[in-house]
């Protein structure tokens, strides 16, 4: 079997950078609760061995979505090491993890990261002390700093020499009874090994959801018969509060005194103006106005320009005359230069203003802002029957939908995870930003920006109050939790930020070579060929057929072209698509061109319903999939589908006619 | 219940949590993980206006709640 490590630690306290520094492939890494949504897989630099990357938690009990990840990984996986990653300077809390993780039994590295922060506070820890009563080995280092990182690495590759057998905690004798009976019967009728028997049973009287979820449908009946007489014994209490005394005892001994700068906290002093209950959100604005500024207006777009200028001029005629040159057939010559590099390379022409708006996002992340805003923005989001917890994977919506979704695991509350869910695709996802371009170029060309602006407003309102239909059908408020760790402030890394951005980025690379190229293909196809076979006017079209089809629908939203409402379906597809499609249906490789071709289709009426159905009409295909994927149910994607078509509907006819009232 | 403006002076204060159970499981678990036990003894860093968060400090570590949570924390005893 392959050798693998498991990397498994507490959110915040730099799990992921540690990854980063150890292996040669990399996650996504932040400074908030839940960035690793799933395990990431790495290779260990120097060596043929993986490393996984699990979601931070805080104990195996799963209180959160993305909890249960690890205590599923450690019932299912054997790993050949465990990185225990402890911030140092909180270590009371994270050894909490630790002896969860020790009680297992595996050979485990100790690591004691931010060990700077602790030295700060005027304190240090004697490693010696903490490797004899834990049993494991341990290593202090500084991820940021790359302090003690080769160490570890040597550690790791060594291996060798690790103390046999788990850690055990001097439990009352009843508890310890208990678990010496229910083991012996695990083993003898269950086949598991006695380690793994005694560590399960412990959890199970621990009342780990997890386990005792597994147990129940394993129908593990030593456990389950007994269920009664632990919760009654209150079994849980006296494990956490021997838990509790053995840490308190551990570190009151390990624990020696430095001459600590004892400098007055950066982060304290930081958090007086950016927490400030008036100042915080001015700063919160300026901050998301900044983020947009840089990715539509000062950096991205103006890149973006270049990028397409490029792209539909030398590029585009290169390839065509080219082509001349080797005497391509017409339909192939038309295939290759308005179908594939306009579709596939209207796209990329998108790329800066995307990977700007994720540099953004992984810097908030990163600094740790973004659990600041979380907080700031809780009782608000309270309004709309929301946590505080939402926000940040509807700022991360205005990205990538599905990956909001995705990041909505950290909700503990099962409602409100769905809410959010369901509310996402009202996020203005990146994807959409070139229709509005185009659209936006093409009707409002000296508004442009504020009526993007605008349309992300929009959004934001029609999520809002969704949200709160949702919060009264749904009954949201019961069992609302929100308590949330303010991670230390830090000066970004700028490795960290290149491989957040490139990871998050690199999916909309992905799409437009894949599923945006079987697109724009299909819908050449489909304008360039009709029942009278290959075409060269388009309005005998499959395309056109079936766009005439659908015209009387979208009448009264003012959409009557059937080129615009043939690209509107293939949006489903992904939202990028719907500009390369129209870029295919006007037969065009040249934004320029198309934008002339539009201002003669709509008007600045039409314009502001085709904007908004678009900004709100069903998620893409990638997004619905993670809908599912999520909620476990095609119940949900398919209501999302629906009911987001409905309220695009309902919403484009009324701007519509509002509209048309005032223009 | 104690207003605004009293509270800004409760600032300095520090709490000592007397019990934790009649919150919520989900949140005493949550504040169970970073530390929070009944008996623990915490500061107040900062109120937010209209019942907003409170910003709270443990063993070093600064811990956001609501505000209904925060005044179920710290009901009953508290030592100046």
């Amino acid at each position: 079997m392959a050798d693998t490590i498991a990397l498994i630690g507490n959110p915040n306290t730099g799990k992921s950078s540690l990854f980063n520094s150890l292996t040669s492939t990399h996650a996504h890494v932040g400074n908030w609760s839940g960035v690793t949504v799933d395990k990431k897989l790495g290779k260990l630099k120097g060596a043929n061995t993986t490393v996984i990357d699990l979601p931070g938690v805080y104990s195996l009990d799963p209180l959160a979505k993305d909890e249960a990840v690890v205590a599923d990984y450690l019932m299912h996986n054997e790993p050949n090491l465990i990185l225990n990653i402890t911030n140092a300077n909180q270590l009371k809390r994270n050894l909490m993890l630790s002896l969860d993780i020790l009680e297992l039994g595996y050979p485990v590295i100790l690591v004691l990261n931010m060990i700077d922060s602790l030295h700060r506070t005027g304190r240090q820890y004697n490693l010696s002390i903490l490797k004899d009563n834990l049993g494991c080995k341990i290593i202090a280092t500084n991820a940021r700093g790359h302090y003690g990182i080769k160490d570890l690495r040597n550690e790791i590759v060594k291996r060798g020499d690790f103390k046999e057998g788990p850690l055990k905690i001097a439990y009352p004798e009843i508890v310890q009874q208990a678990i010496r009976q229910v083991a012996r019967d695990l083993v003898k009728k269950f086949g598991f090994t006695l380690q793994k028997a005694t560590w399960l049973s412990i959890q199970y009287m621990n009342k780990n959801k997890y386990v005792r979820k597994y147990a129940e449908s394993h129908h593990l009946t030593p456990l389950l018969e007994q269920t009664e007489y632990y919760d009654r014994q209150d079994f849980n209490n006296k494990i956490l509060t021997r838990r509790l005394e053995f840490i308190n005892k551990l570190l009151a001994e390990a624990v020696e005194r430095v001459n600590g700068v004892n400098d007055i906290e950066i982060s304290n002093q930081i958090d007086r103006v950016v927490t400030n209950p008036i100042l915080g959100v001015l700063i919160f604005i300026l901050i998301l106005f900044l983020m947009f500024k840089l990715s539509f207006d000062w950096v991205g777009t103006p890149l973006s320009d270049y990028f397409d200028s490029f792209i539909s001029g030398p590029l585009s005629n290169t390839f065509d005359n080219w082509l001349i040159q080797v005497g391509a057939i017409p339909a192939l010559r038309s295939l290759i230069v308005n179908g594939i590099i306009a579709g596939v390379g209207g796209i990329l022409a998108f790329i800066p203003q995307i990977f700007m708006l994720f540099a953004c996002i992984a810097i908030l992340e990163d600094t740790g802002y973004m659990a600041r805003a979380a907080l700031t923005m809780d009782r608000l989001m309270q309004v709309f029957g929301l946590n505080g917890k939402a926000f940040i994977p509807l700022i991360i919506g205005f990205g990538c939908n599905a990956t909001g979704v995705m990041a909505t695991r950290t909700i503990e509350q099962p409602k409100e995870r769905l809410v959010t869910t369901l509310i996402m695709p009202f996020m203005s996802c990146s994807a959409r930003l070139p229709i509005y371009a185009l659209v936006t170029a093409a009707v409002f060309p000296q508004n442009q920006a504020l009526i993007m602006l605008g349309l992300y407003l929009l959004g934001i309102f029609v999520a809002l109050f969704m949200a709160k239909v949702y919060e009264v059908l749904f009954k949201v408020k019961e069992n609302s939790t929100f308590v949330i760790e303010m991670p230390d402030y830090h000066v970004p890394r700028l490795d960290v930020l290149f491989h957040s951005t490139w990871e998050n980025g690199k999916g909309f690379i992905k799409k437009a070579g894949t599923i945006i190229f079987a697109g724009t293909v299909f819908i050449w196809l489909l304008s360039n060929f009709g029942p009278a076979g290959f075409i060269t006017n388009s309005s005998g079209s499959f395309a056109a057929i079936i766009g005439r089809c659908l015209v009387p629908i979208f009448a009264p939203i003012g959409i009557t072209s059937w080129q615009i409402i043939s690209s509107l379906f293939t949006g489903v597809l992904a939202k990028e698509v719907i500009t390369s499609s129209m870029m295919v249906m006007f037969h065009t490789s040249s934004q320029a061109v198309l934008v002339a071709n539009l201002t003669q289709f709509i008007s600045p009426t039409t314009g502001l319903a085709l904007l908004t159905f678009i900004l709100l009409y069903s998620p893409c295909t990638a997004t619905l999939a993670t809908v599912k994927q999520e909620t476990g149910s095609n119940k949900w994607m398919i209501y999302s589908l629906l009911s987001s078509t409905l309220i695009a509907y309902i919403v484009a006819f009324i701007v519509f006619k509002l509209s048309s009232l005032i223009i | 219940m104690l207003d605004y403006e009293s509270m800004m002076i409760n600032m300095k204060k520090q709490y000592k949590l007397n019990s934790l159970l009649k919150l919520n499981q989900a949140t005493v678990t949550r504040l169970n993980n970073l530390g929070i036990h009944s008996g623990s003894k915490i500061k107040v860093v900062r109120f937010y206006p209209f019942h907003g968060p409170v910003i709270i400090e443990n063993n070093h570590q600064r811990i956001g709640i609501r505000y209904s949570v925060f005044k179920i924390l710290t009901s009953g005893e508290e030592n100046g």
